[in-house]
């Protein structure tokens, strides 16, 4: 029982980390919570939908057109609400506020379009999964374990060693001192809007080859990216999918004594006591300063 | 008419929400994004007394509002000193758990099933069963809430809110002990939203967790910034136009499928928009900081 709860919770954690990845690269650069950020998610998993099991397109050239969907639609919400107000130097709580407003609007049309209905990549009959100690694993939760492995590992390799990746660096610590020595903010920043969207485009149609999606669901998802990311740290890459295995674990052990009802409380209370003694997370004490 | 009544009934409780918000965020510059969890508390502490053991409404809605500032007075005294987003995290984050509360402690609230044959409030034996007599006691209850809240912004009390939110630092070198404030302000609000959670469930006699999302409470400070931050009579308008601009839709016949995601998407792009263009709204004499 136990490990089964424990291999639930690395599953469900990496789906997490996935977010949180994602949502770290933009995080990264712009200072503030993206909220949209989780509908941008959902969009990749209903339009890979749409080209999958509506219209019968090959699995994997629907992912990819999710993804480059999603990143259009990352560069697009930057082009349009967040640049004019980064332009007009607004505080923190207006583009939190804005992004909600875009997050509300998506949410809805997702549902105008979609009905309330959940959607469900999975087509195939579910097949048996792999014994191991005791715990039943299927071949998807291991693409999807697999698939956030190796996406933080890449990230982080791409901000470290590329050119590109540097360039994210620079902007992050400092804009202006970036814009100094030749790198320009604004195109950084589209470049991170494109990356972080599109691979949580590509987070959203594998996830939803496991789990159900539905619009009305996407509010928590990407909120336990958040958390996730503070949990690791804000802004760290390795934190943030460090901080989704551990909000995934506690949650799906939690319910090991309690009904499984109560995952979002614990959820949420894991981010208030994280915010309130631990605000840098398990590593950072950079955030901490930003935060308190 | 009745219908007209109630839309106003409806109106006149989102006024006290409102108001009360901006006391909180407008006035003091606090982000809460938790406000629907105080009117669910309120609500849910005055049903259930209601229910169980017949307590009047009068009684009910007061000790509602009492558990509302006793929840307040812990989140506050734990997440005021929290800057900005953070808070604004903090406070939606325990909106949720609010959320989940109701829906999950299924021997207490009856969980996603809700609670139906909430009582009436009744005056002197006569019920207020219309919709019309109900609307006089919730115009009473604004007025009120009206009162104490102009009291309060007025009073040197409301000036160093407003210090607060222009500069911290400087309040507290001025000898202000800034967290009490900070502290008090917030459980103020969470009363005013208590009383209007309670006079919600007393009016439609029925409650589930559904009417306390987040989405609810982001409505709220839609209205808020709408009218104006740090504008008690911007409050009444914005509360009053984002409640009647979306039965519009209702009057061109729009089935409620899909005029119920559209009311949302009008808020949305209204929220976009006002970050844009007017992030101070109608009324508003201030900024965000």
């Amino acid at each position: 029982m136990f490990f089964q709860l424990l291999f639930n919770g690395i599953i469900a954690g990496s789906a997490y980390a996935l977010v949180a990845v994602s949502f770290t690269v933009i995080y990264r650069v712009v200072k503030f919570f993206h909220f949209a950020h989780g509908i941008v998610y959902a969009i990749g998993a209903y339009f890979a939908y749409t080209l999958y099991a509506v219209h019968g397109v090959n699995f994997i050239v629907s992912l990819l057109l999710a993804s480059m969907l999603t990143g259009l639609i990352g560069i697009t919400i930057d082009r349009f609400v967040y640049s004019p107000l980064r332009r007009r130097r607004s505080p923190n709580l207006v583009f939190l506020l804005a992004s909600f407003g875009i997050f509300i609007f998506l949410q809805n049309l997702l549902q105008l379009i979609y009905g309330v209905q959940v959607l469900t990549l999975r087509t195939d009959p579910v097949k048996e999964g792999f014994h191991f100690l005791g715990a039943v694993i299927t071949g998807t939760q291991i693409l999807i374990v697999g698939t956030s492995v190796i996406v933080t590992l890449g990230v982080w390799l791409f901000v470290k060693k590329t050119k590109l990746g540097k360039a994210m660096r620079a902007v992050a610590d400092d804009p202006w001192a970036a814009s100094v020595v030749g790198i320009c903010p604004q195109r950084i920043i589209v470049a991170s809007f494109f990356i972080g969207s599109a691979l949580a485009g590509a987070a959203g149609v594998l996830v939803s080859l496991e789990t159900n999606i539905d619009p009305t669901m996407v509010m928590n998802t990407i909120l336990k990216g958040i958390i996730a990311s503070i949990i690791g740290g804000i802004g760290s890459i390795p934190g943030a999918m460090f901080g989704g295995l551990f909000l995934g674990s506690a949650e799906n052990l939690g319910i090991w004594q309690i009904p499984s009802g109560w995952k979002d409380c614990i959820a949420f209370g894991i981010l208030i006591l994280f915010l309130l003694f631990k605000p840098g997370g398990i590593s950072g004490v950079r955030a901490e300063k930003e935060c308190l | 008419m009745e219908y007209l009544f109630h839309i106003m009934v409806i109106t006149g409780i989102y006024i006290i929400l409102t108001q009360s918000l901006n006391l909180v965020i407008g006035y003091t510059g606090l982000p809460s994004l938790g406000h629907a969890a105080f009117s669910c508390v309120g609500a849910y502490t005055s049903a259930l007394l209601a229910l169980y053991f017949g307590l009047s409404p009068w009684f009910g809605i007061i000790i509602g509002a009492c558990a509302a500032i006793a929840i307040a007075a812990v989140l506050g005294a734990a997440s005021l000193r929290l800057k900005g987003d953070y808070l604004a995290l903090a406070t939606l984050g325990f909106g949720l758990i609010v959320y989940s509360v109701a829906k999950n402690w299924v021997l207490l609230t009856e969980g996603p099933m809700g609670l139906p044959g909430i009582h009436r409030f009744s005056i002197l034996g006569f019920q207020l069963s219309e919709a019309w007599s109900y609307l006089l006691l919730v115009i009473a209850f604004v007025l009120l809430t009206n009162l104490v809240l102009k009291r309060i912004v007025n009073s040197p009390f409301g000036r160093v809110l407003q210090g607060v939110r222009e500069d911290e630092v400087a309040t507290l070198a001025m000898g202000k002990n800034v967290n009490k404030y900070k502290i008090t302000v917030f459980v103020v609000g969470a009363f005013f939203a208590g009383i209007a959670g309670g006079l919600y469930a007393h009016y439609i006699t029925f409650i589930d967790p559904s009417s306390f999302t987040v989405m609810e409470s982001i409505t709220i400070l839609l209205m808020v910034v709408f009218g104006g931050m740090g504008s008690l009579t911007g409050s009444i308008i914005g509360a009053s136009i984002l409640v009647l601009l979306p039965e519009i839709l209702r009057f061109i016949g729009l089935p409620s499928i899909v005029a119920a995601p559209l009311r949302q998407m009008m808020y949305g792009l209204l929220l976009v928009v006002l970050m844009l263009k007017q992030p101070m709204g109608l009324l508003g004499k201030y900024r965000f900081r």
